[in-house]
């Protein structure tokens, strides 16, 4: 059985005074309010094929009565997007025209970005490269090996506690007592090195 | 109404012939007051009345105006304003979303379906007279397809559609309730369809340009 959808585009039309069916009513309802948000500009993406067939109808209907036109925004803004779609440049988002000419600037900057960066690293290793020639015998401070007493440095502490035996392993406290000691000692050094001062 | 383009205010044909030139020598960018003197002519006239979507027709628009930029060094200046020309394009342009969007046959040869127009390259036609016969023609379809709609269904068009009244005032004019104004202008719009379509099977069959 065909249903009111199936033949709002092609069933006959009843007369105006045919009492109509809940679906009839219901889908005159839909279109009513889809006609209501169209005049006041606010036509919906999505709708069903036939409902968007009608639509058109009534659009041009009112087109052709002079009733529908571009606002001068958009008309500008058609514009804009035209002349920048010729030329290849990318669109801008809405409501942010930008003039033609500064559009092919605008195409051109990341090139120029690109090889301006370029040029300035070349530059960079070309001026390191000639001033530090090899075997000037100067090294960087930074390179150079700090000499320390090992006492010290941070050192690892086998030397002072050995191998532990199964039998001492309960030993640790002496163990650390005597890292500890050991660490004393190289603190004091350098503290007596310094002339007592921190 | 949608503004109509005039021959001698803001762009006569001297300056359109040089903008024309200086486009063509590479300056797209006197395209611009061309396009901005045309889009709405050709929105209002040309692609809206044939399309019925304003989403669509917009896109049309923006495409026929690019192409325009593009193919500009093609155009020749016969000593008559580019509108006749972006009006084949845009018309071009329709008939291609046509073709593509699977709609029903009849009612797109209807809105597609070209108005002679004066574009014979020897005749001095400019664009208002070109917009104001299509514009005149348009609406003498529209009206003759009113015409064969049943009294209710017409007056449910003029005061919904083309007055704009709100569905309260037309229902109140017409004696209904709100609810009835609704299915009156629902069977009112199918009905024009319908119409419509057969007006079209009667006309001649849709002419292609080669723009």
């Amino acid at each position: 059985m065909a249903t009111q959808d199936d033949d709002t585009l092609t069933g006959s039309v009843p007369d105006p005074d045919t009492e109509p069916a809940p679906a009839e009513l219901a889908h005159a309802r839909r279109f009513a309010e889809l006609v209501d948000k169209t005049l006041s500009g606010r036509t919906p993406p999505a709708m069903s094929a036939d409902d968007r067939a009608l639509l058109e109808v009534a659009t041009v209907i009112r087109a052709t009565h002079g009733s529908v036109e571009l606002a001068p925004s958009q008309e500008r803004q058609v514009v804009e997007d035209a002349l920048r779609q010729a030329i290849g440049a990318p669109a801008p988002s809405r409501g942010a025209a930008v003039p033609i000419a500064r559009a092919r600037v605008r195409r051109w900057v990341p090139w120029i970005v690109a090889g301006t960066s370029t040029l300035v690293a070349a530059a960079a290793v070309a001026m390191l490269w000639l001033r530090a020639p090899a075997g000037t015998g100067h090294e960087s401070p930074v390179a150079r090996r700090a000499e320390v007493p090992p006492e010290w440095t941070s050192r690892p502490a086998d030397s002072l506690v050995g191998p532990i035996a199964r039998d001492h392993a309960g030993d640790a406290s002496a163990r650390i007592d005597a890292i500890f000691a050991d660490r004393l000692d190289g603190f004091r050094a350098r503290r007596l090195a310094r002339g007592g001062k921190p | 109404m949608a503004s109509e383009p005039a021959t001698t205010v803001e762009l006569e044909l001297e300056q359109e012939q040089r903008l024309v030139e200086e486009a063509q020598q590479g300056n797209l960018d006197a395209m611009r007051p061309i396009l901005e003197r045309y889009a709405g002519p050709l929105y209002g006239t040309v692609i809206l009345p044939r399309l019925g979507d304003a989403a669509s027709a917009e896109e049309v628009l923006r495409d026929t105006l690019a192409t325009a930029v593009e193919k500009i060094r093609r155009f020749t200046w016969q000593g008559k304003s580019i509108y006749p020309w972006l009006r084949q394009i845009a018309i071009n342009k329709v008939y291609d979303v046509h073709r593509q969007s699977k709609r029903s046959r009849r009612l797109a040869d209807a809105m597609v379906h070209e108005i002679d127009v004066e574009t014979d390259p020897a005749s001095h036609a400019d664009a208002q007279l070109i917009a104001d016969q299509e514009r005149r023609a348009h609406r003498e379809r529209i009206d003759e397809t009113l015409r064969h709609l049943q009294d209710r269904y017409r007056t449910a068009i003029e005061l919904r559609l083309i007055q704009e009244l709100s569905r309260e005032d037309c229902a109140r004019r017409l004696g209904v309730t709100i609810g009835t104004f609704d299915v009156l202008l629902f069977r009112a719009v199918r009905a024009f369809r319908k119409h419509f379509g057969e007006y079209a099977e009667r006309a001649e069959p849709p002419r292609t340009g080669d723009t």
